[in-house]
């Protein structure tokens, strides 16, 4: 059992101070618990249902760290016990040989490597679980690779061909969880939506709708997540326009009039939506805010968990999306 | 002067300490309470109403209890719905006496003691009349044996009573009835599509900490059953939550300056915020339903009318199909 010492720096951000205990207090948490990854143990963490986790732990890789998505899924997979497998993937011919993570040493190799490497790999570690966060160009041919060997996978890239990228899975009977929205609790909150929507058509009628989302300048494209969440309300009855949606990208009106904590300026998904009755004496308001990349990352472990106990019981069933991890409850 | 917002920025007890959320101006909630003042039926409520009445036939509907507030909005919205109104009701006085006038309608008021007469003539005269209910909990079940007894289909409005004797009476004499506690349509959507959630997705926001608040007229004095009805459903979603830590504002001057209430709401609101933060506090929900005045429950209530009406005269239909078959 590790006993969980408070070390390291606090941000002394005086307007974000509270919250960043918070913050510091959930890091440190994850600080120490990559200390022990590294030698391989497994993780017995002394919180709640994190005691079972024992039981849970199983060898993930995860392919991409090399990125900010990839990062953060290695540092989710260590905070939750899981055994984090110290190898992944670039698509660079001569990548940097390792990379450091919260000090593991993961080896990076290049696409000459991949098939030697996934197969020892799956060789070494056959119950292990791949998690994909990688590009666009590259989602169909790792698919490709992880179906020849055998490796079940959670697909976090978007983009690709998607027909492409199921029928790949389909032909090879592996298992996977396929979706577009890691963001577990963001997809359940959509999924309530379209529920109300399809059991209770026009009850909003008359009802106007205002939208409003932030994202970081980057994103130049509409959220698709405030679409969906629209289409719902639309089938609920409500007025509205999708060229209506107003879009928040100047770091100054995001920061005075959203809200949005500067250091995540450039990693966030706010969403608001306000529904009013025609006499205006009713009002209905829901919002989603995500601040950075953990909640994916969070999500992306739960779908890894989610697949590895679908693999060890040989369910029928074998390509998921994230309402089928969510239907299966709290798995940690 | 505190705003709403801010009040909500003290949100989460952590490990005893109070932890103060960074305040964020909003620009949709100054929005929001901008639009929310407006309370008169505007042109686009009449509209809408109107499109319901030509799309349903007109039946007559009588409503109990038209000298309280509650009855008083429900019949207005009969009449704007381009439904009949009955012009009689009942009070819970023995001799109430008089009339009076909602709308172009001048309602006459009868006693208690009346009421089995007067309401078997109304039958008589309109044999497709509905009852729409909104008196005392005391009389709850006493009216309910009377509907059932004269077999006039109703809509319960009124909340209280013994319940499960409600039912047990309905049930046994196959009477037509909508009864629910809760009348705004749209409050109960967002209710049922919680709890659908929470039923779907046990355990889904495990881990996250839960802030309510629910500011209603200072004469409540219990808390809102329906901020009770969807702390429920976020709990089955994993969340540890005492009810006991429901904020419920009641002071006059904090639901003015702190909630945003509309003064002249102030006797008659529901207004309910919640919110979700994540444990590492990078990701949060927020559900707000904020209800002024009583349009809502009596539009609600409407519609409800309506819905039981085509239901009963599905079954006549069915009934006399099969006479006719016969």
């Amino acid at each position: 059992m590790l006993s969980l010492t408070l070390s390291g720096n606090c941000s002394l951000l005086p307007r974000l101070n509270n919250r960043r205990k918070a913050l510091f207090f959930a890091r440190t948490k994850r600080t120490s618990l990559v200390v022990s990854a590294l030698t391989r143990e497994k993780v017995a963490i002394s919180q709640d249902a994190m005691a079972d986790s024992r039981n849970l732990s199983f060898p993930i890789l995860v392919n991409g760290v090399t990125g900010k998505m990839g990062k953060a899924v290695v540092e989710a997979a260590v905070s939750a016990g899981l055994e984090l497998v110290p190898v992944s993937f670039s698509s660079a011919d001569k990548p940097a040989r390792t990379l450091e993570i919260n000090d593991i040493e993961i080896s990076i190799h290049g696409p000459s490597e991949r098939e030697e490497i996934l197969a020892s790999v799956k060789e070494k570690y056959p119950d292990v679980v791949l998690v994909d966060y990688t590009v666009p160009d590259a989602v169909n041919a790792n698919a490709e690779l992880y179906c020849k060997f055998g490796v079940p996978f959670v697909m976090g890239t978007t983009g690709g061909d998607r027909p492409l990228l199921y029928k790949t899975v389909e032909d090879s009977n592996v298992y996977a969880v396929i979706s577009p929205q890691m963001g577990k609790q963001v997809v359940a909150f959509l999924a309530a939506m379209e529920i109300m929507a399809e059991q209770f058509p026009g009850a909003f009628s008359g009802y106007k709708l205002e939208v409003m989302e932030s994202h970081q300048s980057t994103k130049l494209d509409t959220s698709g997540t405030a679409k969906a969440v629209i289409a719902c309300f639309q089938k609920l009855g409500a007025i509205f326009d999708m060229n209506e949606i107003e879009m928040i990208r100047d770091p100054e009106e995001q920061i005075n009039m959203v809200g949005v904590p500067e250091e995540y300026l450039s990693g966030h998904a706010f969403h608001v939506y306000n529904l009013t009755s025609p006499d205006e004496t009713v009002s209905f308001e829901f919002q989603h805010n995500v601040c950075g990349r953990s909640i994916y990352a969070e999500g992306s472990i739960d779908a890894a968990i989610f697949l590895h106990k679908k693999v060890q019981s040989k369910a029928e069933k074998k390509i998921y999306d994230m309402i089928d991890v969510l239907r299966e409850g709290n798995m940690r | 002067m505190i705003s709403f917002s801010q009040q909500h920025s003290i949100v989460a007890f952590r490990n005893g300490q109070a932890y103060r959320r960074p305040e964020k101006p909003c620009m949709y909630r100054t929005r929001r309470r901008g639009t929310v003042v407006r309370a008169v039926a505007t042109e686009n409520l009449e509209k809408s109403s109107k499109i319901i009445a030509s799309a349903t036939a007109s039946f007559p509907i009588l409503v109990n209890g038209c000298t309280g507030k509650m009855g008083r909005s429900v019949a207005e919205s009969i009449i704007s719905s381009g439904l009949t109104l009955v012009p009689v009701s009942f009070s819970g006085k023995e001799n109430p006496g008089g009339n009076i006038t909602i709308g172009d309608v001048d309602v006459t008021i009868h006693g208690f003691k009346e009421r089995e007469t007067v309401l078997s003539s109304v039958i008589n005269q309109f044999p497709d009349v509905m009852v729409v209910d909104y008196t005392v909990p005391d009389a709850v079940n006493t009216n309910a044996e009377l509907y059932c007894k004269l077999g006039v289909p109703f809509v319960m409005g009124t909340t209280g009573g013994d319940r499960e004797l409600l039912y047990k009476t309905v049930k046994s004499s196959s009477v037509y009835a909508v009864i629910s506690p809760q009348m705004g349509k749209q409050v109960v959507a967002f209710l049922a599509a919680m709890d659908i959630m929470a039923k779907q997705f046990p355990g889904a926001f495990s881990g996250y900490h839960l802030e309510v608040m629910e500011s209603h007229q200072a004469s409540k004095l219990d808390t809102s059953g329906t901020a009770k009805s969807v702390v429920s459903s976020f709990q089955k979603l994993g969340v540890s939550y005492d009810m006991k830590r429901i904020r419920k504002i009641r002071d006059t001057m904090k639901q003015l300056q702190m909630v945003g209430v509309p003064e002249e709401y102030l006797g008659s609101h529901a207004f309910h915020f919640y919110c979700l933060i994540s444990p590492d506090d990078s990701v949060s929900f927020k559900f707000q339903h904020n209800v002024c005045g009583r349009k809502i429950y009596a539009e609600g209530t409407v519609d409800a009318a309506i819905f039981l009406h085509k239901k009963v005269q599905r079954s006549f239909l069915i009934f006399y199909v099969i006479y006719l078959l016969i």
